[in-house]
């Protein structure tokens, strides 16, 4: 190694050292990580954000929250980082709950802004919230135990989430708003009774804004079609209830003189959980079939009028539409789609007991 | 007559030159009727039992002078140059002057023992094996390996190293499975090299033309001599210097980070699991402390909320950024690693036992650190043990501070970078002609 050589790594290595910006790098206990974050609209021009950042004390983790009004998000964080004795930092938030009237008028720039920034992840999920804003976070920093998270984890796969919540993520608001085939519902949530979050079912998003409502049966059944409902329970009125243990869903698409039409078949695999009196195997099939037939055709009716396909047929038609009339989907194929509907019941096992009627 | 004026002065000569010494030791003996004068330093011979068994050989054989000469001509060698006379002292010879004749005979005296026994390794410790273990006589060693590998495929070249002062290095290979062009090759640097003087393995390095300043040593030393046997049947070369109580292995490759020859004495599958923890445990010694500063200072968004909250919890009251922290907290375990290496072995534990109060419990009570990294650090330090052969440790011992300084500046991103560097580095290796990263099947074919 010779002298002008060592030279070259020297001058490397403080290059590396001088311009890699890492100045500014702030250990994990100078930073205000929020897991949630709130927007609502103050006035026509202006947001409201809301901040819950779950803050350490000596005995555990308290919940507090943090808010401002200001043009952007990002402005908004910039002064209240300011007036903080640490730098907030948005890569943690986990969730972002919308206020209901702001939804309806549309959240097209919030959902952009948000995927434009490198700071909020693109996979934090989305809620809206039927609640007064201000109300609901006040309660949420109140709860007792509450370690920041219990938001989170009411939508955490592992901890809360259950399949009458719809799952929905930003960058799967901001997909619809681009797709001309598919749409998204993002779940509702109140404050409950006796319990923390109740949910209240999903919105229809079309576009960035809410245009109808589904409810929580009915988001069953959007999770269904998505392939991921496994383990939601359906009541089955009259005979008791039952757990889906596997879902599965075959297709058959074609156009016929500009006509959409759909042959859909949706496969249960089922678990009997509670019987009343001794009714068949095959009466429950049937019952169950009976019950989720009209729910499903209902849901798609439904939103055939609201123009919004969050089922995403509109991807089922795409080898037969071309390109240039796709854009045309949810205002002149979709409201006249024809469906017909099958739902194939098989109940796998009764749980510890025999099968009822036998 | 002339003899005897020609022994005098070369006599007298040798006693200017080392005369000095004061182990240095001039015997005149009668031999029947010859009058020999023995020469030679008694801190290297046992003269009474020397002089012993030559006058048993000697006396046996009553007969003339002439006969005695030529009995003595059979067991030694006749020199006749001043140089090689005291070479040949200093090399612990006896030298026999008979001054009637004008002769000068070198013999093997009974050498004192100034040799450890063969005792178990000092540093390449194993559970269930061979417990003998090289020492510093080259012979000895030899010897050791003679037993091991009993055939007529080991090969062994001596030289002797130096000018003024000699070395033997002792040169190994199987012949059978040995790489032609290695073997040339080393044979070719040793004998273009032989006035070198040899004392370390660095001297060895430069002798053999390998590179200097490289991280990753060009070496697998071993004390053991299964370990040589199961290297000389892969066709590696073995080189054996005096007075070194180690094998050098010739070229070393990646996977002797990992795998040891006495892994094979346990069952295969716990030797798998065995050579699988070492990768993990060179792994986790690279990644660890630069994981810890990319997730505290650079990523925090990598970690799960909970976690980043608890994290952030034992940091609380740290003055240090995490870089700082880990550094400080590094050279401190380096300084008690190099300490416990160098302590006598009875004030080795009150080292480790300081060391383990001032890292363990005051620097976190003092928040001048979080009890997580010294978790991170005791896991690194222990994993980066986990390695076979002590240089190999000293190299990822070394790389873990180019992935902690990357790790600093880019983060999660740094690590790897870390990491590819190291491959990289790893990868451009070769030691005479053959990669470090090479395998099994391509040595022979080279």
């Amino acid at each position: 190694m010779n002298i002008k050589k060592s030279k070259i790594y020297i001058l490397l290595v403080m290059l590396l050292l001088l311009t890699s910006g890492c100045w500014d790098n702030r250990d994990i206990n100078h930073r205000v990580m929020p897991v949630v974050l709130g927007v609502s609209k103050e006035s026509e021009e202006e947001y409201k954000a809301y901040l819950q950042v779950p803050i350490l004390q000596e005995d555990g983790i308290k919940t507090q929250i943090i808010t401002g009004v200001g043009k952007t998000i990002n402005e908004i964080v910039d002064k209240t980082s300011a007036n903080l004795e640490s730098n907030v930092d948005l890569l943690h938030i986990k969730v972002i709950v919308i206020d209901r009237a702001f939804a309806e008028e549309g959240v097209k720039d919030l959902i952009s802004g948000i995927m434009r920034s490198r700071e909020i992840p693109s996979k934090a999920l989305v809620a809206i919230c039927e609640e007064d804003m201000d109300e609901f976070f006040k309660k949420m920093s109140q709860v007792e135990l509450s370690d920041g998270t219990a938001l989170l984890d009411y939508f955490e796969k592992n901890a809360g989430w259950n399949p009458q919540i719809a799952l929905t993520r930003v960058w799967h608001v901001y997909r619809s708003i681009h797709s001309y085939t598919k749409d998204v519902a993002i779940p509702i949530i109140r404050l409950g009774e006796s319990t923390l979050i109740e949910q209240a079912g999903s919105a229809v998003i079309k576009n960035g804004a809410m245009l109808d409502e589904i409810n929580s049966d009915e988001t069953l059944l959007y999770n269904a079609f998505q392939g991921m409902s496994a383990h939601g329970k359906i009541e089955v009125l009259d005979e008791g209830s039952v757990l889906i243990l596997d879902n599965g869903l075959n297709f058959a698409s074609r156009l016929e003189n500009e006509l959409p039409i759909l042959t859909l078949e949706l496969q249960l695999e089922v678990m009997i959980l509670e019987v009343k009196g001794d009714p068949t195997i095959e009466k429950i099939e049937k019952e169950l079939e009976k019950l989720l037939k009209p729910r499903f055709e209902n849901m798609i009716t439904k939103l055939k009028d609201s123009e919004a396909d969050i089922l995403g047929i509109g991807q089922l038609f795409r080898k037969e539409i071309p390109r240039a009339q796709l854009k045309d989907w949810r205002s002149k194929y979709y409201p006249n789609l024809k469906f017909n509907l099958t739902v194939d019941v098989t109940i796998q096992n009764s749980g510890n007991l025999k099968e009822p009627g036998e | 007559m002339k003899g005897l004026l020609f022994m005098k002065s070369l006599l007298s000569e040798i006693n200017k030159s080392i005369g000095k010494n004061d182990d240095l030791y001039k015997w005149s003996q009668d031999f029947g009727n010859i009058q020999v004068v023995l020469v030679g330093l008694s801190s290297l011979i046992d003269f009474p039992k020397t002089i012993q068994l030559l006058e048993g050989q000697i006396q046996t054989v009553r007969h003339s002078s002439e006969v005695i000469v030529q009995q003595l001509h059979k067991i030694g060698k006749v020199k006749s140059e001043k140089k090689e006379i005291i070479e040949a002292i200093f090399e612990g010879e006896l030298i026999i002057f008979i001054d009637e004749l004008g002769l000068v005979i070198s013999i093997d005296p009974v050498p004192k023992t100034l040799n450890r026994s063969i005792e178990s390794p000092s540093s390449d410790n194993n559970i269930q094996g061979p417990l003998s273990a090289f020492n510093e006589d080259l012979s000895t060693n030899i010897g050791l390996l003679r037993k091991e590998f009993s055939s007529v495929e080991l090969q062994v070249s001596s030289y002797t190293f130096g000018n003024s002062q000699k070395k033997g290095l002792s040169l190994l290979y199987c012949k059978d499975q040995v790489n032609n062009k290695l073997v040339e090759n080393v044979t070719k640097q040793v004998e273009s090299n032989l006035d070198k003087m040899l004392y370390t393995i660095q001297d060895v390095t430069k002798m053999l033309g390998l590179p200097k300043y490289s991280l990753i040593s060009s070496f697998n030393t071993t004390e053991s001599p299964q370990e040589v046997y199961s290297n000389l049947v892969k066709g590696r070369v073995v080189l054996f210097l005096d007075r070194l109580p180690y094998a050098l292995i010739l070229p070393s490759t990646l996977w002797d980070m990992f795998a040891i020859r006495n892994d094979e004495n346990y069952s295969f599958v716990i030797m798998i699991a065995l050579r699988l923890l070492r990768v993990i445990g060179a792994i986790t010694a690279l990644v660890l402390p630069g994981l810890y500063v990319a997730l505290v200072a650079v990523n925090p968004e990598m970690l799960r909320i909970e976690l980043a909250l608890s994290v952030a919890k034992t940091r609380e009251g740290v003055p240090y950024p995490a870089f700082v922290e880990v550094i400080l907290m590094l050279v401190i375990l380096e300084l008690i690693i190099e300490a416990s290496v160098r302590l006598p072995k009875s004030i080795g534990p009150t080292v480790t036992m300081v060391g383990g109060i001032v890292l363990g419990q005051a620097a976190v009570d003092a928040r001048l650190v979080s009890n997580l990294l010294i978790i991170i650090l005791a896991a690194s330090t222990i994993a980066s043990s986990t390695i076979v052969g002590f240089q190999n440790s000293f190299t990822i011992r070394i790389f873990k501070y180019n992935t902690l300084v990357l790790a600093s500046i880019f983060g999660v991103l740094g690590v790897f970078t870390g990491l590819f560097l190291v491959c990289a580095y790893i990868a451009s290796k070769t030691t005479l002609g053959i990669p470090y990263l090479s395998v099994k099947g391509e040595m022979k074919s080279g």
